[in-house]
């Protein structure tokens, strides 16, 4: 029995280390002095990030990647609030299917979401940053609900027929009862909707053209057609730091167990 | 007056879904639809598509070899990176669901952070790691061990190792969630009845948790199957899978055959979600035991 919880200790380390490793990597890279990787580093600077800052397209990127991200999310987390709002309250077979619809794009493969809306966009003549936004508010609104439904499930609806019957609008008991009551939940649906967007390939990979691109296809284009430039490893660190302060952000804020219960 | 306000009263949640429901149908199913409208169309050099209604587009994707050949590779990658996360997922699960709650949790947030991180930067630290340049090369070229680079990138091992880290976390996390809700007493009973630690494993924890697997084999392989930029980095040309058939198709306006590509993807996804679903039955849970 020991000897056999010994190997599930040496096969989680050896997952940890595959998993969280090649991110390591990025980062120690990111401050090397050198031209080219060198490993082990021979010092450290930060010659890299202030090449970032110099190359406008890459400083385009990640601020346009930030805009979307902060549209789409807020956009996301709006629909998802009413869709949840309307899941938990409903029962039947109509509401079964628009919740399967509704939580589809987490498991439908995104690379199809991207061509369709691409051949979508082409025929309605969509220009390409809201085009762009919106793609992403469909990917991240299933998380929104997912959190959403989440908070609901631990949410009185008797307090909101109170407020009700107390001669509140259902308008005015939604802000005043039922919102606060759902904070956690709205605010981790869109911590995830803002964190999906802002490292989201596979359909920006279509969806991005000339003058609009997000971070994540810069960096994509960067490694196929310059080679491995030690100033990606300095974007992907400042991509890798933005997501820590988003999560510290918002653990200090609803604390984060309500974000990995969403999941 | 009286019946528009009771109207209002009992329908009123489906205003609140009205919003979400038509972003849905005019942003998901419907390009959805046009794409396979647009897929069964032949191909136009100055439109997007042809005029002509045909299922030409189909019937040469499953004639071809070439694709044939691609869609096999795509199935066994997926295959690889599935049963692989779950051969390696499974011992880590066993082990977070038997620690502390406090330490489980800090596990889990390691586990959660890799998935905020973008996979375009998850596959450069596999590049960084194997590349001509990188981490291995530079090690064993300063040992003296290697005369010229090791060629570990461009292949389809690095493609599987590549996803199965990066998708890893998934599985985890779905089988800790699925074993966090089989009762320990079960366990206990087993061992009391005098099973060793094997077959209380075998025939009671392992059943136990099917759901979990099931969610998780479907999981991987469906992202398995659009992760298009992980097996184009650590790939190359030598390493394409169906998704870079779409791509290509896309880059070279030949939306038909894109879209019938799309598709032949879709069927792939929904064949094997409905094969995976069956596995998750309840019937199949409780077993023979």
């Amino acid at each position: 029995m020991r000897k056999a919880s010994w190997t599930l200790r040496i096969v989680t380390l050896l997952s940890l280390v595959i998993i969280l490793g090649p991110i390591a990597i990025v980062i120690l890279v990111s401050f090397s002095p050198s031209d080219f990787f060198a490993f082990p580093p021979r010092g450290l600077s930060l010659r890299w990030f202030y090449e970032f800052f110099r190359i406008s397209s890459m400083r385009g990127a990640y601020l346009l990647s930030l805009e979307v991200a902060l549209a789409a999310s807020v956009l996301a987390t709006v629909l998802g609030t009413l869709a949840a709002l309307f899941l938990a309250r409903r029962r039947g077979a109509v509401v079964g299917l628009l919740n399967a619809l509704f939580l589809s794009p987490l498991v439908f493969p995104t690379i199809i979401i991207g061509v369709a809306l691409l051949l979508f966009y082409r025929r309605i003549g969509m220009p390409i940053l809201p085009g762009l936004i919106l793609a992403h508010v469909l990917i991240g609104t299933p998380y929104c609900i997912r959190s959403v439904l989440t908070s609901l499930q631990a949410f009185d609806v008797s307090l909101e027929e109170a407020g009700q019957s107390l001669g509140a609008s259902p308008v005015r008991t939604f802000f005043l009862i039922t919102l606060p009551s759902i904070r956690p939940g709205l605010l981790s649906g869109w911590l995830f909707a803002f964190i999906v967007s802002f490292g989201e390939l596979n359909t920006a990979l279509f969806l991005t053209g000339p003058g609009v691109t997000t971070l994540p296809i810069e960096i994509f284009a960067y490694l196929q057609f310059q080679g491995s430039q030690l100033v990606i490893a300095a974007a992907s660190t400042l991509q890798i730091c933005l997501v820590i302060i988003l999560v510290v952000g918002m653990e200090r804020l609803v604390g984060l167990s309500n974000v990995v219960r969403s999941r | 007056m009286e019946r528009l306000l009771r109207f209002i009263r009992t329908r009123w949640a489906w205003a609140l879904v009205l919003p979400p429901l038509l972003f849905f149908l005019a942003f998901f199913v419907g390009p959805l639809l046009y794409l396979f409208f647009v897929s069964l169309h032949d191909v136009s050099q100055a439109e997007m598509y042809g005029t002509r209604f045909t299922v030409e587009n189909y019937v040469r994707i499953v004639g071809d070899p070439f694709y044939l050949f691609i869609i096999r590779r795509t199935l066994t990658a997926g295959l690889a990176v599935s049963g692989l996360s779950l051969l390696i997922g499974y011992p880590v699960a066993l082990s977070m669901v038997r620690m502390s709650p406090s330490r489980r949790s800090l596990l889990l947030m390691a586990l959660l952070f890799p998935l905020m991180v973008s996979n375009v930067i998850r596959a450069y630290g596999w590049i960084a790691i194997l590349g001509r340049r990188g981490v291995i090369n530079n090690v064993l070229g300063d040992v003296g061990l290697l005369q010229a680079p090791l060629p570990l990138m461009y292949s389809l091992e690095t493609v599987v190792v590549g996803l199965l880290t990066i998708l890893l976390p998934y599985m985890i996390i779905c089988l800790v969630n699925a074993l966090l809700t089989v009762d320990r007493n079960l366990e206990e009973a087993a061992q009391a009845l005098g099973a060793g630690p094997g077959r209380t494993f075998l025939h009671v924890t392992l059943p136990l948790s099917t759901p979990g697997i099931a969610s998780g084999l479907l999981l991987v392989f469906l992202l398995t199957l659009s992760a298009y930029v992980t097996v184009q980095l650590l790939g190359g040309a030598q390493s394409k899978m169906l998704v870079s058939l779409v791509y290509d198709s896309v880059m070279t306006f030949v939306w038909p055959r894109a879209a019938a590509l799309a598709f032949v993807l879709l069927a792939i996804s929904l064949a094997v979600t409905t094969m995976m679903l069956k596995g998750i039955r309840p019937q199949r849970v409780q077993g023979k035991g």
